[in-house]
């Protein structure tokens, strides 16, 4: 069999960058039960009705650009729908990921930005959108590109657009919450509780700790949840093409290439297979995706190479 | 009391499990019935590709005649096959014969700068990855679905769910170890 003489381990990478993703959100929710319990110690147990009130509006404001996300990306990066006669080839090699993954064909978008990039998003694989730039289509070629789609793709696979709206909602939800609670601390004193007088004051302390530190956690978290992500898009990638020599070629194209994204905006900075924004004097820890370096060196692993 | 309704309790967590698992064998078949359909779908493809192809091919070639009939040959023996042996072994010869077609055409430069020729090359190129994609999408499903039907607790409903181990389709190429981009 032919897949049989080239069983990689990405059974195995796929396998663990899921559990640690899911161990993030895990660790998420922790984070949630921690500004739940500095809340009761501090404000008792009449506090807890707020809660609900933070993660709806937290809902609120993330559902909408998760279900339209298709459609609010398009806006938003200026993406025009491609004909599938404008670019015969990059409508084939979609089509063909497609294929071996087994998903339904997406929606295929140009950008015209002269930087290389790519991005896939949408509720589900009925809704996908999978864009690429003017850039990439100059910069790469055939085979490069199907790594890029296949990497795109496996985002849809992997549901990543659902996996980075909850991580979204928690991280509102918690950074509103903690904002309201910090304000009533400060404001609030005047209304003391009488569950409250007979705390101890470590605890107290402890609870106003968590309630500063809690928004920061939450973010870092789901900054490493997105790295993840990325990391296991790539090894999915690799199982619908089984070819890394295709994305990695592809990602060192990216790294020798130093056009920039103009379209900075934070708020998709997340959804492009290369960061568009300038990291390199942020730290591994702020960024939404791994370095390419580190990138490039586990599909060179998988090539059998290095 | 409690005692009862913990084994309850317990009782209806294994019932849903084992409906679940069961569900997961029923779905694992279906995902490798339409798995094969998809190969079949872009054989089919492949198939009607071939006239014309064979077609350009002979306006610009004279000595050619035994390579396009070995090609002809393998795409009528092709829609005769309904097993999964069969039609591996048939899409087996059709890809081997149009490789030996498409290495004759490199002796022919006028056929190779042919606008026709160019567009017929990037479409059986799209169409041999997406063959071998859907033969790699459909060993993918059968390997999950014997997987499950060999491995606990998923094996102890195989039978009651008529489910049975299915074969791999196997393409006897030695050209087929290699990665599935085709380049031509």
């Amino acid at each position: 069999m032919a897949t049989a003489a080239r069983n990689f381990d990405f059974r195995k990478l796929q396998a663990g960058n899921r559990r640690k993703s899911g161990e993030l959100l895990f660790g998420m929710g922790i984070i949630v039960g921690a500004v739940v319990w500095a809340l009761m110690t501090y404000f008792g147990k009449g506090g807890v009705a707020i809660v609900p009130v933070a993660i709806g509006i937290a809902l609120l404001s993330v559902w909408g650009s998760y279900w339209a996300s298709d459609k609010i990306v398009l806006t938003m990066t200026g993406a025009k729908l491609l004909n599938e006669n404008e670019n015969r080839q990059l409508y084939d090699l979609v089509s063909e990921v497609c294929v071996a993954a087994g998903l339904p064909l997406p929606k295929i978008a140009i950008v015209e930005d002269d930087a290389p990039n790519a991005f896939a998003t949408g509720r589900d694989p009925e809704h996908a959108v999978i864009a690429f730039t003017t850039g990439i289509l100059r910069l790469m070629d055939r085979e490069e590109l199907q790594g890029v789609a296949a990497h795109e793709m496996s985002h849809v696979a992997n549901r990543d657009t659902l996996v980075s709206a909850i991580a979204a909602t928690t991280a509102g939800a918690l950074a509103i919450l903690t904002d309201f609670l910090m304000r009533m601390m400060i404001f609030g004193g005047g209304e003391r509780r009488d569950d409250r007088d007979n705390q101890n004051p470590i605890a107290l302390i402890a609870s106003i700790v968590v309630l500063i530190l809690a928004p920061i956690a939450a973010m870092l978290l789901r900054l490493a949840i997105s790295r993840k992500r990325e990391a296991l898009a790539d090894v999915t990638a690799v199982q619908f093409t089984r070819n890394p020599a295709g994305l990695r070629r592809a990602l060192e194209a990216l790294q020798a290439d130093t056009t920039v994204v103009q379209q900075r905006s934070t708020s998709v900075a997340h959804i492009w297979i290369e960061s568009p924004l300038d990291n390199s004097a942020t730290s591994k820890l702020f960024s939404t995706h791994p370095p390419l370096s580190e990138r490039i060196a586990t599909l060179k692993a998988m090539e059998g190479l290095s | 009391m409690n005692i009862v309704v913990l084994v309850l309790l317990v009782l209806v967590v294994l019932a849903l499990l084992a409906v679940m698992s069961r569900n997961r064998l029923v779905r694992l078949n279906i995902s490798v019935d339409e798995a094969f359909a998809q190969i079949e779908v872009q054989l089919k493809r492949r198939s009607d590709l071939i006239p014309n192809l064979v077609e350009t091919v002979k306006g610009y070639t004279n000595h050619e005649a035994s390579t396009l009939e070995a090609v002809v040959a393998a795409r009528a023996k092709a829609t005769a096959a309904t097993t999964v042996a069969d039609v591996a072994a048939a899409d087996g010869s059709v890809t081997q014969a149009l490789r030996g077609l498409l290495a004759v055409t490199e002796n022919y430069p006028d056929l190779k700068a042919s606008a026709n020729f160019l567009a017929l090359q990037e479409e059986l190129s799209t169409t041999e990855n997406k063959v071998s994609f859907a033969r790699q999408f459909y060993n993918d499903n059968v390997r999950s679905l014997n997987q499950a039907i060999k491995t606990f607790p998923s094996s102890l409903f195989a039978n009651s769910a008529k489910v049975s181990a299915r074969p791999f389709y196997e393409v006897e190429d030695p050209q087929d170890r290699k990665a599935p981009t085709v380049k031509f």
